[in-house]
């Protein structure tokens, strides 16, 4: 494996975890599908398909996301957007960050 | 929409390795997700857009054990080492058992040779096998619908008891191959008794050894050997010896070695009817002096040996 691909792999693994973070901060207003994959990829958060579809369900049978069916144009869609809980969870996840990034911009200034 | 497009050729693979009560409600999010994108790509037509997004989509296994949240793996990281272990105990002290007692069995019914060897080698493949059959299949559905990660799970949990001893795998092999030999040996005497192998050019069936020793000194030499392979199970069973495993392992030792060496100094080893048909052969008498000592430093050898383990 070359440093290019290890530095790739490495920051797969940093991101995986931030798709939640985003999606809970960007379901404040309900969206469907595809727009919120367009809207987190223009954000500079990559992430697939198919392992965005599945989380979004994910996390509405933990109770952090509520979703509805919206038929009012030609083709139905469903829109997801955060629950009360998922509003707390989304809180301390923000302080979970803003303090990993602290730690990590000290430690790297130390470095 | 028609039944045959792609788009719905793929959702139906998806939902349907999903629970029944979620399958119209993904196939509908899917089949319009998979419409946007096709749409954001190609607004026009719908000729390799819809291709190039479900192959982006990928395998319809993968993506449904994501939305089923289910394991891509048939035994998982937590189930993994108890699996493994377990594994090892089975082929490696439970199988040679089994195997041993089949060739038993096989002898008493006086079977030929060549019968005991062809059933042995079944019994290693077909058992072997077996263990492994159903001990995946046991664990592939614990995996599947056993309680999801978390420390419920009673079999994940490690301590550093469960180290073997260090010098615990050579000395394991060793036991287990002590323990093939002597029921080997112990197979074989059995079965040139009951079997009768050797057939004169009169059509008269003989045994090798002198028939008398069933009244005499054959018992001895049997139970001796039948300590030996019980001593080897209980060793691979416990793991190591012990004051008590090492004390009979040389009693059963001097159990079968005293008796034969008297047997091959007294020559009282070969049936005589045997010897005579194979043309009068007369065997020197260095050859009993040899075997009979040979017997005796071999069982003080194993001896020593396993002493020499017991201590270490």
């Amino acid at each position: 494996m070359t440093s290019e691909e290890l530095i790739l792999t490495q920051a797969q693994e940093l991101r995986r975890g931030t798709v939640v973070l985003a999606c809970l901060a960007l379901l404040e207003e309900p969206q469907y599908g595809y727009a919120l994959l367009e809207t987190l990829n223009d954000a500079g958060v990559t992430v697939d398909g198919n392992t965005l579809y599945p989380l979004l369900r994910r996390l509405e049978k933990q109770g952090l996301l509520t979703s509805e069916w919206n038929t009012d144009e030609s083709r139905p869609r469903k829109f997801y957007r955060v629950s009360p809980e998922g509003s707390q969870v989304r809180a301390r996840l923000v302080r979970e960050w803003r303090d990993l990034v602290t730690s990590i911009s000290r430690l790297t200034k130390e470095a | 929409m028609t039944p045959t497009t792609l788009t719905e050729r793929y959702v139906h693979e998806v939902v349907r390795r999903i629970p029944a009560d979620q399958r119209d409600d993904v196939a509908a999010e899917l089949r319009a997700t998979i419409a946007d994108t096709i749409d954001a790509r190609d607004p026009d037509g719908r000729g390799a857009a819809e291709r190039e997004v479900l192959t982006e989509m990928g395998d319809p296994i993968r993506l449904a054990a994501r939305y089923a949240d289910r394991p891509l793996a048939l035994i998982g990281p937590d189930l993994y080492p108890a699996y493994i272990r377990l594994l090892g105990v089975l082929l490696a002290a439970v199988l040679p058992v089994v195997t041993v007692i089949s060739v038993v069995v096989d002898v008493l019914d006086g079977d030929s040779l060549g019968a005991v060897i062809g059933a042995a080698l079944g019994t290693v493949l077909t058992v072997g096998a077996q263990f492994i059959a159903w001990l995946t299949l046991v664990f592939a559905l614990a995996e599947r619908f056993g309680k999801r990660r978390g420390a419920a799970r009673g079999a994940g949990s490690w301590t550093p008891d469960q180290l073997p001893e260090a010098a615990d795998s050579g000395s394991r092999t060793a036991a287990i191959g002590g323990l093939a030999v002597d029921a080997l040996i112990l197979g074989l005497i059995v079965w040139q008794h009951t079997a009768k192998p050797y057939v004169t050019d009169g059509g008269e069936r003989l045994s090798v050894l002198d028939p008398a020793l069933w009244t005499g000194w054959m018992w001895p030499v049997l139970a001796g050997l039948a300590g030996l392979v019980v001593l080897g199970v209980l060793r691979t069973a416990t793991g190591r010896w012990t004051t008590p495993l090492v004390a009979a392992y040389a009693a059963a030792n001097a159990l079968f070695a005293l008796p034969m060496a008297w047997i091959l100094h007294s020559r009282q080893f070969f049936d005589s009817d045997f010897l005579a048909d194979l043309g009068g052969l007369v065997a020197p008498d260095a050859f009993y002096t040899v075997t009979a000592l040979g017997v005796l430093a071999v069982s003080a050898h194993d001896v020593y040996k396993r002493v020499r383990e017991w201590r270490a």
